[in-house]
C-alpha cells in the first residue's frame, strides 16, 4: 500500500510524470523526481511512520486513546527551539533551526520526565500531567519570542509551527533518518512489552517486567522518533493521533500487530495528505493544514465507531 | 520444605504500620484464605507476597527467598489475579491469556508453542469458546476466569488472588472457587483474600483472620471461625452452624 502510493505520489503534481520517464538521466523529469519529489516523499513517509508508531505506542502504554507524542511536550519544545534560532539568526538560516529544534525537544522531554517523578516513581498520569505543564511552559515562551521579534520572523515561526514539506531537501532526509529509524526500530522491538505495559503497572509487574525501566525506554524511543522528524518539517498535527486509530480500526488493538501496521498507515496517510496539499489548489497549501482538516472529521467518524464497539 | 513460609512480615506506608509482624505457613497444594474487614491489610499482604510492595521480614517459597529475585524470576514463582482490572483496549482473550508466558519469553513475542499452552489452559477452565472474543465484552465471571487463566499460564508455584469472588453472583462464586480447588490438586498453592466466612470454610484448608494489620487467629476453619473471633474482628454477632465439617456463619440482626 505505501509503495503503490509512493509511485503515484512521485508521478502526480504540477507536471504529470510517467513513472518510466525518470530513467532518462538528462531529462527534466529525472531532476524533478530525484531532487524535489523523492526527498519530499521520503520525508513525508518517514514523518508518517514515526508519528504512527509513536502515537500507537504511547496511546497503548499510557492506556489512553487520546494521547499523542505532542502531549509530552515534544512539539512545544521543538517549536520553541526553532523559534529561538529564527529569532537569533534570522529567517534565512533554517540550517540552525533544525538542530535547535531537536535539542529543545529533547530538553522538553527531559523536563517532562523530571517533573513526573513523584516519590521516586513515574506513573502514567504524572507523565501526562507533566507533559501538559511542559507544553504550556514552552508555548508561553514561544508566544513571548513572537511578540519580541520583528513581524517577518514571526511569520516564519508561524509557518514552521503549522508544518510544511516543500522545503525538504536530501540533506533534511539524511539528518532525520538515523534517529527516526532508531526510534521506530526500538518501538518495534518493544511491541510485546508495550502490550504488557497497557495492562496496568501492577499487572505488568506481576507478569515479570520491570515496568518503570521499560516504560521510560518506550517513551524515549517514541520521543526521538518524533523529535527527529518534527525538527525537520515542523509540527504537522493529527497524524500521530489519527494513524493509530485508523490502524486499530483495520487490524484491532493488539500492539504486536498494531505497531508495525501503524508505520505504513502513518506513511500512507502523510503521502495522501501531501499529495492533496500539492495538487488541490493553484498554490501549495501547507500539509499541516490538510492533515488537520482531513484528520478532525475522520477522527470524529472513527471515534463514533469505536464508542459503538467498545460500549 | 515445600510450600510457603512467611516470617515476621512487616510493611509500613510512610510511618503507619499496615502489616505488623505476620508469620504463617501454607503447605504445597493448600488453599489459605485471608479474612478480615475492609482496610485490615488483606490486599497489602497479597501485594507484599508478590513483591509489588517491598516489605520487611522473610518470605520463602519452597525454601527460595523470593525477596532476592527480580521481576521475571518472581513471575515464575508467583501468579497474581487482581481484584480490579481496568479495561482500555478490546484485546482478544487469547492474547491476554498468552501474556502469562512473558517470564519465559526473553524479549521476543510469544510463539505457537506459547499459544498452544494458553489454549490448553483455556480448555481446562472451559473457556475455549471465548478465545477470539474481545475481552472487553466478557461478563464479570468470565473476566475473572480469564485473569485466572493468564496467571495459570505463568505456571506459578503459588497463586495469589485478591477477592476472586467479589462482584460475582452465587453461581459464578462457586464456579470460581471450585476451579481454584481443582488447581491445587496439581500442586499449586493458593493464597486468596475473601469476605464470606461460610464459603471460605467450604473451599479452604486454612484461614488467616486479620484485623488492623495483625493476625487475630490462624488455623483450620473450626478453630478460627467462632463467635468470639468474628465479634472481635467484625463487631457483628453471629450464629454458627456446622454441617459435614463445614461452618456456616450467619449474622444476627435484630
Amino acid at each position: 500500500m505505501p509503495i503503490l502510493l509512493f509511485i503515484i505520489y512521485l508521478s502526480i503534481g504540477k507536471y504529470y510524470i510517467s513513472p518510466l520517464s525518470i530513467f532518462n538521466e538528462n531529462s527534466i523529469e529525472h531532476t524533478i523526481v530525484f531532487n524535489i519529489r523523492l526527498p519530499r516523499a521520503i520525508e513525508a513517509m518517514l514523518f508518517g511512520a514515526c508519528m504512527g508508531i509513536s502515537g500507537a505506542s504511547l496511546q497503548t502504554i499510557l492506556r489512553n486513546p487520546l494521547v499523542s507524542p505532542y502531549i509530552l511536550g515534544i512539539s512545544s519544545g521543538a517549536a520553541f527551539g526553532a523559534a529561538l534560532s529564527i529569532a537569533f539568526f534570522g529567517t534565512g538560516y533554517f540550517f540552525f533551526a533544525q538542530p535547535s529544534a531537536i535539542i529543545w525537544s529533547l530538553i522538553a522531554i527531559f523536563l517532562t520526565f523530571s517533573l513526573s517523578r513523584f516519590r521516586g516513581q513515574y506513573s502514567s498520569i504524572s507523565l501526562v500531567l507533566a507533559g501538559i505543564i511542559v507544553s504550556a511552559l514552552f508555548s508561553g515562551l514561544l508566544a513571548l519570542i513572537q511578540i519580541l521579534i520583528e513581524p517577518e520572523k514571526t511569520h516564519t515561526i508561524v509557518a514552521w509551527t503549522i508544518g510544511r514539506l516543500h522545503t525538504v531537501t536530501w540533506k533534511d532526509v539524511a539528518t532525520s533518518t538515523p534517529l527516526a529509524i532508531l526510534g521506530i526500530f526500538g518501538l518495534f522491538i518493544f511491541r510485546w512489552r508495550i502490550f504488557l505495559l497497557s495492562m496496568g503497572d501492577e499487572e505488568a509487574k506481576s507478569l515479570g517486567i520491570d515496568v518503570e525501566k521499560e516504560r521510560i525506554l518506550v517513551v524515549f524511543f517514541a520521543s526521538i522518533a518524533t523529535a527527529s522528524v518534527v525538527s525537520v518539517v515542523g509540527i504537522i498535527g493529527w497524524v500521530c493521533l489519527i494513524s493509530p486509530h485508523i490502524t486499530r480500526f483495520i487490524v484491532g488493538s493488539a500492539p504486536q500487530i498494531l505497531l508495525p501496521v501503524s508505520i505504513s498507515v502513518g506513511a500512507s496517510f502523510m503521502l495522501i495528505a501531501d499529495l492533496i496539499s500539492r495538487t488541490i489548489w493553484t498554490f501549495e497549501i501547507p500539509v499541516g493544514i490538510i492533515t488537520t482538516l482531513v484528520g478532525a472529521p475522520l477522527f470524529l467518524y472513527l471515534m463514533r465507531r469505536a464508542m459503538y464497539e467498545w460500549s | 520444605m515445600s510450600g510457603v513460609k512467611v516470617k515476621e512480615l512487616t510493611f509500613r506506608y510512610d510511618k503507619e504500620v499496615v502489616l505488623d509482624h505476620l508469620s504463617f505457613e501454607v503447605n504445597k497444594g493448600e488453599i489459605l484464605a485471608i479474612l478480615g474487614p475492609n482496610g485490615s491489610g488483606k490486599t497489602t499482604l497479597l501485594k507484599c507476597l508478590n513483591m509489588l510492595l517491598k516489605p520487611k521480614g522473610s518470605f520463602f517459597i519452597d525454601s527460595f527467598d523470593i525477596s532476592k529475585f527480580n521481576e521475571k524470576e518472581i513471575a515464575k514463582f508467583v501468579g497474581y489475579v487482581p481484584q480490579i482490572h481496568s479495561l482500555v483496549f478490546p484485546y482478544k482473550v487469547i492474547d491476554v491469556v498468552v501474556s502469562g508466558r512473558t517470564p519465559y519469553l526473553g524479549f521476543s513475542t510469544p510463539t505457537k508453542k506459547d499459544y498452544d499452552h494458553a489454549y490448553n489452559v483455556l480448555n481446562k477452565l472451559g473457556l475455549t469458546h471465548l478465545a477470539d472474543k474481545p475481552y472487553t465484552q466478557l461478563s464479570g465471571g468470565q473476566l475473572r476466569l480469564v485473569l485466572i487463566a493468564r496467571a495459570l499460564v505463568q505456571q506459578p508455584k503459588i497463586l495469589l488472588l485478591d477477592e476472586p469472588t467479589s462482584h460475582l453472583d452465587l453461581k459464578n462464586r462457586v464456579l470460581v472457587l471450585k476451579i481454584l480447588r481443582e488447581i491445587t490438586s496439581e500442586g499449586t498453592t493458593i493464597i486468596m483474600s475473601e469476605h464470606d466466612p461460610s464459603l471460605v470454610s467450604i473451599f479452604s484448608d486454612k484461614i488467616l483472620l486479620m484485623c488492623n494489620g495483625k493476625i487475630v487467629s490462624y488455623g483450620k476453619a473450626k478453630d478460627v471461625l467462632n463467635r468470639e473471633n468474628i465479634a472481635k474482628v467484625y463487631e457483628v454477632n453471629v450464629e454458627i452452624f456446622e454441617r459435614n465439617g463445614n461452618r456456616y456463619v450467619f449474622p444476627i440482626v435484630i
